[in-house]
C-alpha cells in the first residue's frame, strides 16, 4: 500500500499508523525526479506482517520534511543519510556531523544534478570527471 | 573520561570508531562514527547497467556475498519480468542455506575470539567453514566473490556430484554442530560474557529498527523466509528460532538454531529438487530486455537481517536504488545496549549484532 500526502501531514500520519500497529519502520529513502523529490516512509507491522509505505513529494528546490524521531527512533541515521545524500533539510533536528561522507560541501551526491569530482578546497590528488 | 575505539581495532571488524563516555568502567555513552568506507555504492549502481552492478552488490557483504548477489538479481529479475526455472530456485535455496551457514560460522568464530575464549571455537569454525567455501567455490569457479547468478538461474550448472556432495557436507556439518554446545554452553567463560549482557527489550528492538537474528533474539517473529517467502521456501517445513531474553546469549542461540534449521532446509530441498532440466541463466549481454520503469521493493532474509532494496528501473540501468542494509540498523542499536553496560563487555555486545561495514557505509 502507497499512500501519498504532504509533508505538513506526515507526522500525523505516521502517528495514526503507528497507533494502528505499523510499530517498525524499514527504511526511509528518496528518489530524486528532476523537479520534485519524492521521500518514501516504509513502515511494517511487526504483528501481522504488513507493510505500509508513505510518500512524501515536494519540489526540489525546496526539499523539507519535519523529523520523525519521536515516533521511530531507527529514523535517526536513515534522516542524517537523507540530508546528506540529497540535501533534504529535516525540520526539528540539530546539525551533526556528517554520517557518511567524509568533507562537508561535497554536495548532495544523490541528487541527479550532481557533478562527480572533488569540489575546491577538499583535500587530494585530482580523481574522476572534472569540475566544470 | 572518554575513550576513542578505532576506526582500526582488531575487534571492531572493520573500520569503526566508538566512543565511549565512562565513568568508571561502566559506558553512560557511546557515540557511534561509521562512513569510513563509504563508496557511494548507490550512485556508483545508477550509473552503470543491470549487469555491472552485481560485482557492487556482492562487495556490500563480503562475507556473505551470495545471499546479497542474490538479493539484487532478484530486484533485476523482478524489474524485467524474468522466471526463474524452478531447479534454479531449489539450487538457490541450498547455496543461500549454506551461505547463511558459512556467514554464521564465521561470527561465531569471531564472537568466541571477541570474548576471549581462545581460539578454539575460531579453529573449528574456520574448519566446517572451509567445507562449505570449496563447495561453493566448487560450483561457482570463485572462492569468494561467487558471481554465479544471472537472469533466471546461474552461469554453469551444477557440478555432476553436487548433489552427493551437499549430503555428504550436510552429515558432516551435523556431526560437527553437535560439538559445539560443549565448549559454549557448558563453559562458564562463555556464559558468563554472553548471559545478560547487552541487553536490548523487545520494545527496543522494534523501535530502533533491528532485524534479523537481533530481533529475532530480542522476540519478536520477523523472518522474510516466513512472512514473505520467495524462491520455494513456502514448500519447506522450518521454523524461524526466537528468544525472549534479547542478550548477547541469546542473539547467539537464535543463531545457533538457524544453523540446524538451514541443515534442514537444504535437505528438505535436495530430496524434493526436480532432476530433469538445467538450471542456466541468461547470458550476460550490454543490452538487455528493457526494463519496466514501475518502482518495485524487493526483501530478502539475509545472514544478519532483513535486506531490501528499492529500485526505480531505468531503460538498462537503475534510475535510482536504495539499499537498506540490516547491519546499519542493527548497529544503531549499539548505543542503547550499551547504556550501563561495563566498559569489558563493548565488545561482547558488538561482537553480538555480527557486523559487516561493507553495507553499513555503503
Amino acid at each position: 500500500m502507497l499512500l501519498e500526502i504532504q509533508s505538513e501531514a506526515l507526522v500525523k500520519t505516521l502517528d495514526e499508523l503507528k497507533s494502528k500497529g505499523f510499530n517498525y519502520l524499514k527504511k526511509i529513502t528518496a528518489v530524486d525526479h528532476g523537479d520534485n523529490l519524492e521521500v518514501l516512509y516504509m513502515l511494517y507491522d511487526t504483528e501481522s506482517n504488513i507493510e505500509e509505505s508513505v510518500m512524501v513529494r515536494m519540489p526540489a528546490v525546496y526539499a523539507e520534511v519535519p523529523t520523525i524521531m519521536k515516533l521511530y527512533k531507527a529514523a535517526d541515521w536513515y534522516e542524517r543519510e537523507l540530508s546528506e545524500m540529497f540535501g533534504i533539510r529535516i525540520r526539528g533536528r540539530d546539525a551533526k556531523r556528517l554520517l557518511l561522507e567524509e568533507w562537508e560541501g561535497t554536495g548532495t551526491p544523490l541528487r541527479k544534478s550532481f557533478r562527480w569530482g572533488r569540489p575546491p578546497g577538499v583535500p587530494g590528488g585530482y580523481i574522476g570527471v572534472k569540475q566544470q | 573520561m572518554r575513550i576513542n575505539i578505532g576506526p582500526i581495532h582488531p575487534s571492531t571488524h572493520g573500520a569503526l570508531k566508538l566512543v565511549a563516555y565512562v565513568d568508571g568502567d561502566t559506558i553512560q555513552k557511546i557515540e557511534t562514527h561509521i562512513g569510513f568506507l563509504h563508496r557511494g555504492v548507490e550512485k556508483l549502481m545508477e550509473n552503470r547497467i543491470y549487469m555491472q552492478n552485481a560485482a557492487y552488490a556482492e562487495k556490500l557483504d563480503y562475507l556473505a556475498p551470495l545471499s546479497w548477489d542474490d538479493l539484487y538479481v532478484s530486484a533485476v529479475e523482478q524489474a524485467t519480468g524474468t522466471q526463474v526455472k524452478e531447479k534454479a530456485q531449489y539450487l538457490r535455496v541450498i547455496l543461500l542455506e549454506f551461505q547463511r551457514m558459512a556467514s554464521h560460522l564465521l561470527w561465531l568464530g569471531m564472537f568466541c575470539n571477541d570474548i576471549g575464549q581462545s581460539l578454539t571455537m575460531f579453529m573449528w569454525a574456520s574448519r566446517e567453514r572451509a567445507k562449505i567455501i570449496k563447495l561453493l567455490e566448487d560450483v561457482s569457479g570463485n572462492r569468494m566473490f561467487y558471481m554465479n547468478l544471472r537472469l533466471g538461474g546461474f552461469s554453469r550448472n551444477m557440478p555432476r556430484d553436487f548433489t552427493e556432495r551437499a549430503y555428504d557436507l550436510i552429515g558432516y556439518l551435523e556431526q560437527k554442530l553437535a560439538e559445539y554446545p560443549e565448549v559454549l554452553d557448558s563453559n562458564p567463560i562463555f556464559m558468563e560474557r554472553t548471559k545478560g549482557v547487552g541487553v536490548l527489550s523487545r520494545k527496543d528492538a522494534i523501535d530502533c529498527g533491528v532485524s534479523g537474528p537481533v530481533l529475532r533474539g530480542s522476540g519478536v517473529s520477523a523472518d522474510v523466509r516466513k512472512s514473505k517467502p520467495y524462491y520455494v521456501y513456502d514448500k519447506f517445513k522450518f521454523i524461524a528460532p526466537i528468544r525472549n531474553t534479547g542478550d548477547a546469549y541469546s542473539r547467539y542461540r537464535v543463531r545457533f538454531e538457524e544453523m540446524h534449521q538451514s541443515l534442514g532446509i537444504i535437505k528438505q530441498a535436495l530430496d524434493t529438487m526436480p532432476q530433469e532440466g538445467d538450471a542456466l541463466g541468461s547470458k550476460i549481454k550490454l543490452r538487455s530486455n528493457d526494463a519496466n520503469p514501475a518502482p518495485i521493493t524487493v526483501s530478502r532474509e539475509l545472514p544478519r537481517g532483513e535486506g531490501m532494496i528499492y529500485m526505480v528501473p531505468g531503460k538498462q540501468g537503475p534510475y535510482r536504488i536504495s539499499l537498506r542494509s540490516p547491519v546499519f540498523t542493527n548497529l544503531y542499536a549499539l548505543s542503547r545496549m550499551c547504556e550501563g553496560a561495563k566498559f569489558a563487555d563493548l565488545f561482547s555486545i558488538l561482537g553480538s549484532l555480527d557486523i559487516v561495514l561493507g553495507e553499513v557505509d555503503r
